[in-house]
């Protein structure tokens, strides 16, 4: 099997520059959506306690069925 | 539940429905201030808890921390505290907590036994260079 060692080069940097800025927007996406759930955390945190108790009553329930 | 009448036609039964209402009324203004004060201790207590528990600072400070721990709470109030679910969790959470420990104890032993491997390589070279010199210097066969 013929591999040209500079057409790998040339793929694995093509690669790294399509993937670096995809990876760029997925970082600041997950950054934004953590400052806006604790944002919402902290300007409802008995709101949210309650929901996180509900939440965990409800999966305790299902796991304890099983 | 005691009904106060008075009677119009007799004094001293004016008279003493007058003080029976008078005591009707110190009752009801006893009750009151009663209510008034354990409507009082009650927001008190609430408020001591409130500021003993600090709710609203350790949400600010620990925001996933305390929605974790009031997830747990559920959970363990939901009754899946002794589940196979659980066990399996507390199962994996050893195994990732001793994960390190064991990386380190791995490494360890792996820079040991290379050390040892070198070691043996270094001696079997030294005994094979001055191997020579000794059995050529040994008592020949005849």
């Amino acid at each position: 099997m013929d591999v040209n060692p500079q057409h790998l080069q040339d793929k694995a940097r093509q690669f790294q520059e399509n993937m670096v800025p995809q990876l760029e927007d997925a970082r600041r996406n997950l950054e934004d959506f953590n400052t806006r759930v604790v944002s919402f955390v902290r300007a409802n945190p008995g709101t949210c306690l309650l929901g996180a108790v509900a939440v965990g009553f409800i999966v305790g329930r299902i796991a304890s069925r099983r | 539940m005691t009904t106060f009448q008075s009677n119009p036609g007799n004094n001293g039964g004016q008279a003493q429905g007058e003080q029976g209402q008078a005591g009707f009324g110190h009752r009801v203004d006893r009750i009151g201030s009663d209510a008034q004060q354990l409507w009082d201790d009650a927001r008190g207590a609430v408020t001591d808890l409130n500021a003993t528990l600090d709710l609203k600072g350790r949400v600010d400070r620990n925001p996933y921390m305390m929605l974790a721990a009031a997830f747990g709470v559920g959970y363990v109030l939901g009754g899946g505290l002794f589940t196979r679910t659980t066990a399996r969790f507390i199962r994996l959470g050893v195994r990732l907590a001793a994960l390190p420990m064991v990386k380190d104890e791995l490494l360890g032993m792996a820079e040991a036994a290379m050390r040892g491997v070198e070691m043996g390589a270094r001696t079997m070279n030294d005994m094979s260079g001055s191997g020579g010199g000794v059995s050529g210097g040994g008592p020949e066969r005849q």
